[in-house]
């Protein structure tokens, strides 16, 4: 056992270059996956405490449509006597450009329902109710927007910009809690007032009804609007971020896959080098079980370093990324504030357990082969390039059979089984890097013979020589790069069919919307009297007319488009299913609704199918005539015309409106007449060109896929770790061969043409590899992941810039790699290195 | 009477120096906090004022407090007693509203206490509620006479009987009174002073003996028909206590003799009684017998300690000169403490003679600045 214990000391400190790189990737691999987990959990629990700040011990929630319910519903149930009932009026607030939920309660109805308002006494409750605009918020969010108690401020409520008073600061034993970041509190006038919604409420929470009270409470109610359990709604918006969250992790998995890549590496390397070591330890009477843990416990150390140091790591990357996923969460679902980082123990736990986990994983086929080693079988390496070459064949089959399985799983249903897929897929295609190194080796030998003489041709023969040590570095950065082009191919078809669908939505020359419709769920109301001075502009010569607002349907909350379009033009929205002619005219009459491409994936929908808008007994059943492109948002929309939404659910409020001008008519000059048309009004609506929406949405769109692209650069650094050990050993492994070729003339400078070289060639198989597999899983993402998570369908466009990029990428990561391994082995002097031989 | 001082006089403590305090426990008494507030703006009561009805039944929001304070003795039908309390406190915020479009902009809260006392097995009752005065959450009018916090309402009916409804876990309250006296005017003509300083005085009238009867529910069990007498004190006010007064121990006693008794003693942080301590006896026919401090000797004779802290003497000998009488007090119940957002000890009492004679008359004590 001491013996035992010896060589692995002596093995991993005398490597230790190629053990730190190994725990390096291990350690990026974990970090990333910690990172993303953390960050995904902290976005969760900051909704959950936010929710429950929200709600507080409401058990139950009477809700209604998007216009709430009469206010004179609860103040009825109330004078008849119902208790531990908190009316509720809520909506959004932008501060500083900072979108805030705002909350209005009645503070004389709070008791038992939230904690931090049943606080509220003193001066700050005579300021909420006396003075129009008071709010109180928690310290935190105060700071952040620079606000002390006792000042005013400027908030865009309802799409009109209002004046604030800051009355005081929400705390509970002192302290703010993090589920109150981002929400803001006010005396239910206040409330209504700002959000402009005198006369209705938006909920009522119920804390423990009884049976009985919950019966009363039910026999008040008018159609439209019912009693929910409190945690639905909570329920409905996590559902919206789970496949994105899901996406995530699946992406922080991949550069654990890479950093598997290189513990296997690792292991691999240490079995081949310590051949004979082994042999002799096996003459001495060690087991083959013995020799078995010993390299899956060499492994295990490695993973569980590099998992220690990947905790750290991903503790810090954590804190980055959480701003991240919180802006994506409310570009794309709602408004969160997370400002506070909150760590869980799990993300730490699982990081720790998966990092050793897939180390020695990843170690145990170097360990079976070790393990087999005979004691008599002590030979030179070449007869173990041949068994290893034997084995090639066995991995060509493996990864066959990984393809052919990864095949298979696309079949089945689940963002589980996409991601199962295609990671099979792509490992399956990495384990052909063996046999692409050694046809790359044979076919370059002659090129390389021809430009670089006997250089050239020595090094395409390394590469296919030395390939069991060669090939998982090409496999790692093989995997690596193919991410790079799958998502990069992937994010660009995307993009231009986000382009694409703009360009025929945007039909209008300028568009009209009330500030404050920050996020995709929120959308306030314009002025009339805005809509009115708009029209009166001489040039324009025609409107469109919207309405946006969530509304619960048969197939979970959806956003209600209603639309009233321009009067000659057909609304730009071409369908993916159903027969425009009937589509656009069941439109008209209202006898059919338009549904977005996502609803219909999510929903399982299809034209023809019957589609209830609106919670209980409110809205509509109409069948769905056709199915649109829509990539404003995931939740689902369904368009209507607005005629037929006002007489349905009775609101009158105008979300945006679309100008079409006078041909010949310069938008941005008439954008600047109204804007001075508009300039005594209340409300300073957002008043954009068609180019400019364009170039915003854009931009959405990329800041959206800033993680996806940080992941990406993470994966390749790990990969570009993985390519700089394997070519570490290359060059130690070939130091006596590189001192006899010196001893024989080589120059260093030809020694270290020679490995960049052989460097070089590497890249280039493993870009080789990784186009075809990079293209095989753009497809997977826009086809499968992509249409399960969230219901886009794309064009696939092939940028070939990006497979241009793939491929420079490859080759320049691995020059890169090669450039120290290179120098060091040009530098050392050949004496030296015989003699250590 | 004017029992409502004691939350007047909290209010003000609130408001002058406890603003340091740990965060209450409850919003109760985080509302409290709020309500001390300012009294610029408001109108004082510094002069004599011509009292109508049924006008003056209704709010007087140039001040910034008023309640409506209905208390009484029932009995059911086996001779059981029962004691009850219904306070209705309307505190302005501010004098003159602001022109807000919401109905639920308000410039006053309501605060509701319901107290009862059940002699038959012994159980105290209290409720409180808070309510804002706005979108007829809670409020007052004069014509027909209604005042009401949610479902908690005194109300004038169309045979010019007023009906009093009002129930919490498990408890309810049903009553039908009539008033069987005109209504007094307390103090001096309506003005009851009760500080030094010219305006920290009330205006204050009761109806003293109103004969009530109607429904009491228990959680023992109910509703059992019930009858008595109630007794209603109104008072309006901006300010009235001086910052050296303590509390006061508040008696108003219905006698056999179809006379009332109403006498507060207000007491001084030194222990000693406040000059300002004043009360009066109602004759048969309503007329007013003013009583001043020499009138009245008090002597506790019986304490009841509260568990939440503080020792009420809540048994009495009150000898009362002008009626020739010395009076012994007991309790109904001893433990007639209200634990709500102010603590008081507010109770139904039994007075007989000291020489053990049949009842002399019964009523309610209200004993406040004994909790520390």
């Amino acid at each position: 056992m001491r013996l035992l214990l010896r060589a692995t000391r002596r093995e991993l400190l005398r490597h230790a270059g190629q053990s730190t790189l190994a725990v390096l990737g291990i350690a990026l691999g974990v970090a990333v996956v910690v990172a993303v987990a953390l960050a995904n959990e902290s976005a969760r629990r900051a909704f959950g405490l936010a929710m429950e700040e929200v709600t507080g011990a409401a058990t139950h929630q009477v809700v209604a449509g998007p216009q709430g319910f009469p206010e004179q519903i609860y103040l009825q149930l109330r004078r008849a006597g119902l208790r531990d009932a908190a009316p509720v009026v809520e909506g959004y607030l932008t501060v500083a450009g900072e979108p805030l939920q705002l909350i209005g309660i009645d503070p004389f109805a709070e008791t038992g329902v939230r904690r931090h308002t049943a606080q509220l006494g003193g001066e700050t409750l005579r300021q909420l109710l006396l003075e129009p605009g008071a709010v109180v918020m928690a310290a935190t969010t105060a700071e952040r927007l620079a606000l002390a108690p006792g000042d005013h401020f400027s908030a865009t409520a309802a799409g009109v910009e209002q004046r604030l008073l800051l009355a005081g600061l929400i705390e509970l034993e002192g302290r703010s809690a993090p589920g109150l970041e981002g929400l803001v509190f006010a005396d239910i006038a206040t409330a209504q007032e700002l959000l402009q919604r005198e006369g209705r409420l938006d909920r009522l929470d119920l804390v423990a009804p009884s049976a009985e009270t919950l019966a009363a409470i039910a026999a008040q109610l008018p159609a439209g609007v019912g009693i929910q359990p409190a945690a639905a709604h909570a329920e409905e918006n996590l559902a919206l971020t789970r496949a994105f969250q899901t996406n995530l992790t699946a992406m922080s998995l991949l550069a654990l896959v890479i950093g598997a890549f290189l513990i296997y590496n690792t292991a691999t390397f240490s079995v081949l080098r310590r051949r004979a070591l082994i042999g002799s330890l096996r003459l001495v009477g060690v087991s083959r079980r013995q020799i078995f843990v010993l390299v899956l416990g060499e492994a295990a150390i490695l993973g569980a370093l590099g998992a220690l140091l990947g905790l750290g790591a991903g503790h810090l990357l954590g804190r980055l990324l959480v701003g991240l996923v919180t802006r994506t969460i409310n570009d794309l679902y709602f408004v969160l504030t997370v400002t506070e980082f909150l760590p869980a123990p799990a993300p730490y736990l699982w990081g720790a357990l998966l990092g050793v986990g897939v180390s020695v994983l990843a170690a145990l086929p170097p360990a079976m082969e070790a393990a087999r080693i005979s004691p008599l079988e002590v030979r030179r390496r070449s007869s173990v390039e041949l068994a290893s070459r034997q084995r090639a064949g066995q991995r060509l089959a493996l990864g066959l059979v990984a393809l052919l399985v990864g095949w298979g799983l696309l079949a089945l249903p689940g963002l589980v089984a996409g991601f199962g897929a295609l990671f099979l897929i792509l490992l399956g295609g990495a384990l052909f890097a063996p046999l692409l190194l050694v046809g790359v080796g044979r076919i370059a030998v002659v090129p390389l013979g021809r430009g670089f003489g006997t250089i050239g041709r020595q090094a395409a023969r390394g590469i296919a020589g030395g390939h069991s040590r060669s090939a998982v570095a090409v496999a790692a950065l093989a995997v690596a790069i193919s991410a790079t082009v799958g998502v990069g191919v992937m994010v660009e078809s995307f993009r231009s069919s986000v382009d694409a669908w703009l360009g025929e939505r945007l039909q209008a020359d300028l568009y009209l919307a009330a500030p404050g419709g920050l996020s995709a769920s929120q959308s306030a109301p314009l002025l009339p009297e805005v809509v009115a001075r708009a029209q009166a502009l001489p040039e324009v010569t025609a409107m469109s007319f919207g309405r946006r607002v969530t509304v619960a349907s048969s197939s979970g909350p959806v956003q209600l488009l209603a639309l009233e379009p321009h009067p000659q033009r057909r609304p730009g929205f071409p369908l993916l299913a159903g027969d425009p002619e009937r589509a656009w005219a069941a439109f008209n009459e209202g006898s059919g609704l338009l549904i977005s491409e996502p609803l219909a994936q999510q929903g399982g929908l299809a034209v023809g199918d019957d589609l209830h808008l609106g919670r209980f007994a409110e809205g509509v059943t109409l069948p769905v005539v056709g199915i649109f492109r829509e990539y404003g948002s995931n939740q689902g929309v369904v368009l209507l015309r607005l005629a037929h939404y006002r007489r349905l659910w009775g609101d009158e409020a105008l979300s945006s409106t679309g100008l079409y001008l006078r041909p010949g008519a310069d938008p941005a000059a008439v954008e600047q007449r109204l804007r001075a048309a508009l300039a005594d009004l209340p409300q300073r609506p957002f008043i954009r060109s068609t180019a400019a929406i364009r170039h915003t949405s854009m931009e959405v769109f990329d800041r959206t896929f800033l993680i996806t692209r940080v992941l990406r650069l993470l994966a390749i650094v790990v990969a570009f770790v993985g390519v700089l050990s394997a070519l570490m050993a290359l060059a130690l492994e070939r130091a006596r061969e590189h001192a006899v070729l010196r001893a024989t003339g080589l120059t260093p400078a030809g020694l270290f043409g020679l490995v960049g070289l052989q460097t070089g060639l590497l890249g280039a198989t493993a870009g080789v590899l990784a186009l075809p597999l990079g293209l095989v899983m753009a497809l997977i993402l826009i086809e499968v992941i992509n249409r399960r998570a969230f219901g886009w369908g794309m064009t696939l466009t092939l940028p070939w810039e990006v497979l241009g990029q793939a491929l420079l990428l490859a080759v320049v990561a691995a020059l890169l790699a090669g450039l120290w391994p290179a120098w060091r082995i040009a530098r050392t002097p050949p004496a030296l290195a015989l003699r250590e031989e | 009477m004017g029992r409502g001082y004691y939350w007047l006089l909290m209010g003000l403590l609130l408001l002058v120096g406890c603003d340091s305090h740990p965060p209450a426990p409850s919003r109760a008494m985080a509302v409290a906090n709020a309500l001390g507030g300012e009294s610029a703006g408001f109108a004082r009561a510094s002069g004599p004022r011509t009292f109508q009805f049924p006008a003056d039944h209704g709010a007087h929001r140039d001040y910034r407090n008023e309640w409506w304070y209905l208390t009484g003795h029932l009995e059911d039908e086996a001779g059981g007693r029962y004691g009850f309390q219904i306070t209705f406190f309307r505190i302005g915020l501010r004098p003159t509203p602001v022109r807000r479009s919401s109905a639920w902009a308000t410039h006053e809260v309501w605060m509701g206490h319901l107290a009862i006392s059940d002699g038959v097995d012994g159980h105290f009752y209290a409720f409180e509620r808070f309510s804002r005065g706005a979108a007829e959450l809670a409020g007052v009018q004069a014509a027909p006479f209604k005042v009401w916090i949610e479902d908690w309402q005194l109300a004038e009916q169309g045979d010019g009987q007023w009906r009093l409804q009002a129930s919490a876990a498990g408890v309810a309250i049903d009553l039908l009174l009539r008033a069987d006296k005109p209504v007094v005017l307390q103090g001096e003509g309506g003005l009851s002073q009760k500080s030094a300083e010219v305006g920290n005085a009330s205006y204050y009238y009761s109806l003293p003996r109103m004969s009530a009867h109607g429904h009491l529910t228990t959680t023992a069990g109910g509703p059992h028909p019930v009858s008595g007498s109630g007794w209603l004190d109104r008072e309006w006010s901006t300010s009235a206590l001086a910052p050296d007064q303590q509390g006061w121990d508040w008696f108003s006693l219905q006698l056999e003799d179809g006379r009332e008794l109403m006498y507060y003693r207000l007491r001084r942080h030194d222990g000693s009684v406040d000059p300002h301590s004043a009360g009066a006896i109602i004759d048969v026919d309503g007329q007013l017998h003013p009583l001043t401090p020499q009138d009245v000797q008090l002597e506790p004779e019986q304490f009841w300690e509260s568990p939440q802290g503080g020792r009420y003497p809540v048994g009495w000998r009150m000898a009362v000169a002008p009626l020739g009488r010395v009076l012994r007090i007991a309790p109904l119940l001893p433990q007639q403490e209200l634990d709500l957002t102010v603590r008081y000890w507010e109770g139904a009492v039994l007075a007989t003679t000291l020489e053990g004679a049949p009842l002399a008359g019964r009523g309610y004590l209200e004993m406040t600045g004994y909790a520390p």
